[in-house]
């Protein structure tokens, strides 16, 4: 009988690597992909960091004292950059709208002529109108870019107001003090918040998970588009199936002395190593070009096992399910896309509206992903990856079970 | 006495409450070949599928050189080589990697396989082209390789189901010649057709199918005695109504399909029966436009066993 599967087997490969197109999708596609999305949306996803900041141009129209002070904060800021200047020459607002509308910078920050004394009015009326800042985006720019941008610069702004309502406040409930008190309002209103931020910010994994190094935007991006191109193999397996059945080849095999496990195992042997090789690929290029951690390599190799399982379970079910190839190459595609974007390789998880999550439980995307999560991104070994290994598999067994149930042989 | 290398006992095969093969019984003897006969939608391939182990069957039993396939379907298989209808080949491959393939399924391996495929290609005369892609052969290439393939371990049980559909004239010819090279070699051919040539050339015993049963079933000669009938294809270019009723006088007549004024007389006699009509047309003064004879073949057997064409 192995002997049979290995024939059967090795005819499929050399059917396969005969196939370009069907190479392409199986490999070229998703070592594209991960290419592509990480030097591609490395802007958006590295954007706002020290090695990346966002540039704000700065208009400063105000002749005062507080728009200069917040200007000199945002210094200090970690992931901005201010550019005040274009050729020596302060920036005009034109000239700071004319670049955003090219598209050269994402953001201008405009300080409206009266600033200054705006905040020195609402530090002092009793129901008062709060000052304006004026921010000039692109309507095209990602939201999720800007809004780190936005928050720092209202931190700023309402840190430097809060402050000038205290010291007014200051002022004038103890302006009996004398010239001593003045004196030390007026130097604590120059140089107060002018420094480093005033935290640190640790950011530390929960207990027992092992990883030191705060994984990059790629590192958490890889496995998704792993997940993704491994379950791009249901669409040439069930295809092949399809063919062969069509051809007549199927019928032929099962007039000899063969059993329907072994034509079965021996079609399905091929497409689980090269989701094998696949993983290996894309886990490879994302290790070479973006360094990202492997973890735990035989943790790594019990999810990438069970998660090629499902693939092919799943890719055996739609041939089952299909009745002809335009029905298979439909379902291939629904299945593959439409339960990885439920799964969470495009969006992730925790943003999903809460039946959303629960949804993404029923997907094997989600587990997989979360496997590769735990391994590569957490730290944590075989003992902690057995449940969505286990998931997984039956997962796998499920789509064998439905396949082999709807499974005909003969046309 | 030995054991029939097919027996095929009250098979039946009934999807839903459509019975497609009705209670088929034929035994095929050693180094014979045996026609099955029939129109498409007889229930020839429904019933070498369930020969062959494809389409269970739902009633009835089929011994394969003395071994029921039911109960040993690996055994029975082993001596049996099928020639499909598709080409049911892998386009992409050569012919040598089919050969290959399809050889490891049986069991054939290293040395035995090399010399198995070499074999099957000369025989074939395919063995100058053995490594070009199937894709890139012809529908008659094409025939002989997938012939190649039923034949390449050496079964001792060679079915074929329609082997020379959609294939030239020299590549039927050549097809058919290999065939007799076999019988002559002792193989057991099951041979379904319905090319009533190829039947009468190859086939010693001929069972005729039709609506799921085997109507008759003898020797070509043997069938064509007790059921054939000459036929007489005439047409006319006047439109007479009187004809028809002198044409009923020689013989059974029926009109041709699509001709107004066509007609086939079936009679035992055909020679006698062209006289005839000719008298018959001088006598109306109606002019022939075409005038056929056709002698008593296995064509019209079937003509006077089912009262329809082969070809219908």
């Amino acid at each position: 009988m192995h002997r049979q599967i290995a024939a059967i087997a090795l005819k499929e490969l050399k059917i396969i690597l005969k196939d370009r197109e069907a190479l392409a999708l199986l490999f070229a596609m998703p070592v594209f992909f991960i290419l592509v999305m990480s030097f591609a949306l490395e802007g958006v996803f590295e954007a706002g960091t020290a090695d990346r900041p966002i540039e704000v141009l700065l208009v400063n129209l105000d002749k005062g004292r507080v728009a200069s002070q917040i200007t000199e904060d945002m210094e200090f800021v970690e992931g901005l950059k201010v550019i005040r200047q274009v050729d020596g020459t302060d920036l005009t607002r034109y000239q700071a709208e004319h670049l955003v509308k090219e598209k050269s910078n994402p953001v201008a920050l405009i300080f409206q002529q009266n600033f200054s004394e705006s905040v020195e009015r609402f530090a002092e009326a009793t129901k008062p109108a709060p000052p304006r800042i004026t921010l000039i985006m692109d309507p095209a720019t990602n939201r999720q870019l800007l809004a780190p941008v936005q928050g720092a610069i209202r931190a700023l702004v309402e840190r430097r107001v809060g402050m000038a309502r205290q010291i007014h406040y200051i002022r004038t409930q103890f302006s009996a003090l004398g010239e001593m008190a003045q004196e030390y309002l007026t130097r604590l209103e120059n140089t107060a918040g002018r420094q480093a931020p005033a935290i640190e910010l640790e950011i530390l994994a929960p207990a027992g998970m092992a990883t030191a190094v705060r994984p990059s935007a790629t590192e958490q991006n890889v496995p998704g588009y792993t997940v993704f191109g491994v379950f791009f193999i249901v669409l040439p397996l069930a295809a092949g199936f399809m063919r062969e059945k069509h051809d007549g080849t199927f019928q032929r095999i099962l007039a000899a002395p063969i059993s329907k496990s072994t034509l079965l195992v021996g079609k399905l042997l091929p497409y689980f190593l090269l989701n094998l090789v696949q993983i290996c690929l894309m886990l490879t290029v994302g290790s070479a070009l973006f360094g990202i951690h492997m973890g735990q390599l035989h943790a790594l190799i019990l999810v990438s096992l069970a998660l090629a399982a499902c693939a092919n379970g799943l890719g055996l079910m739609v041939a089952a399910l299909g009745r002809t190839e335009a029905q298979v190459g439909a379902l291939g595609v629904f299945f593959a896309v439409i339960l990885s974007a439920l799964g969470g390789m495009m969006v992730p998880t925790f943003v999903m509206p809460d039946i959303m999550k629960t949804l993404s439980l029923f997907t094997p995307h989600a587990w997989a992903l979360s496997g590769y999560h735990d391994v590569m991104l957490r730290g944590l070994g075989l003992g902690d990856v057995w449940q969505e290994t286990t998931v997984l598999l039956g997962f796998a067994a499920l789509f064998f079970l439905i396949a082999l149930w709807c499974f005909r042989f003969t046309d | 006495m030995t054991d029939p290398m097919i027996e095929v006992d009250h098979l039946k095969k009934a999807y839903g409450t459509s019975l497609v093969v009705r209670n088929v019984s034929f035994r095929v003897e050693k180094g014979e070949c045996f026609g099955l006969l029939g129109p498409n939608g007889a229930g020839k391939t429904t019933t070498i599928g369930m020969i062959t182990g494809l389409v269970p069957p739902s009633a009835g039993d089929v011994h394969i050189a003395g071994v029921p396939l039911s109960l040993h379907p690996r055994e029975a298989k082993m001596s049996l080589g099928l020639v499909p209808q598709e080409f049911a080949l892998y386009p992409t491959l050569s012919a040598r990697d089919n050969l290959v393939f399809f050889g490891r399924l049986y069991g054939l391996w290293g040395r035995t396989l090399s010399n198995r495929v070499a074999h099957v290609l000369k025989s074939v005369s395919l063995a100058d082209r053995a490594d070009m892609i199937v894709s890139t052969y012809s529908n008659g290439m094409k025939r002989r390789l997938n012939l190649a393939i039923g034949l390449l371990h050496d079964p001792a049980v060679l079915i074929l189901d329609e082997p020379t559909v959609g294939i030239d004239a020299h590549s039927r010819h050549a097809i058919v010649s290999t065939l007799k090279d076999l019988v002559r070699s002792g193989k057991t051919l099951l041979y379904c057709t319905h090319h009533l040539w190829e039947a009468e050339t190859l086939c010693s015993r001929v069972g005729i199918m039709d609506l799921g049963q085997i109507i008759a079933l003898d020797t070509p000669r043997q069938l064509i005695r007790q059921h054939g009938t000459g036929l007489v294809y005439v047409e006319f270019s006047d439109k007479l109504t009187d004809l028809f009723q002198g044409l009923k006088k020689i013989g059974d007549v029926r009109k041709s399909p699509g001709r107004s004024m066509g007609f086939q007389i079936q009679s035992s006699d055909s020679n006698m029966a062209m006289e005839q009509v000719l008298k018959l047309a001088g006598e109306y003064g109606a002019t022939i436009r075409s005038a056929q004879l056709l002698e008593p073949t296995l064509e019209t057997v079937f003509l006077n066993l089912t009262g329809r064409s082969l070809r219908d």
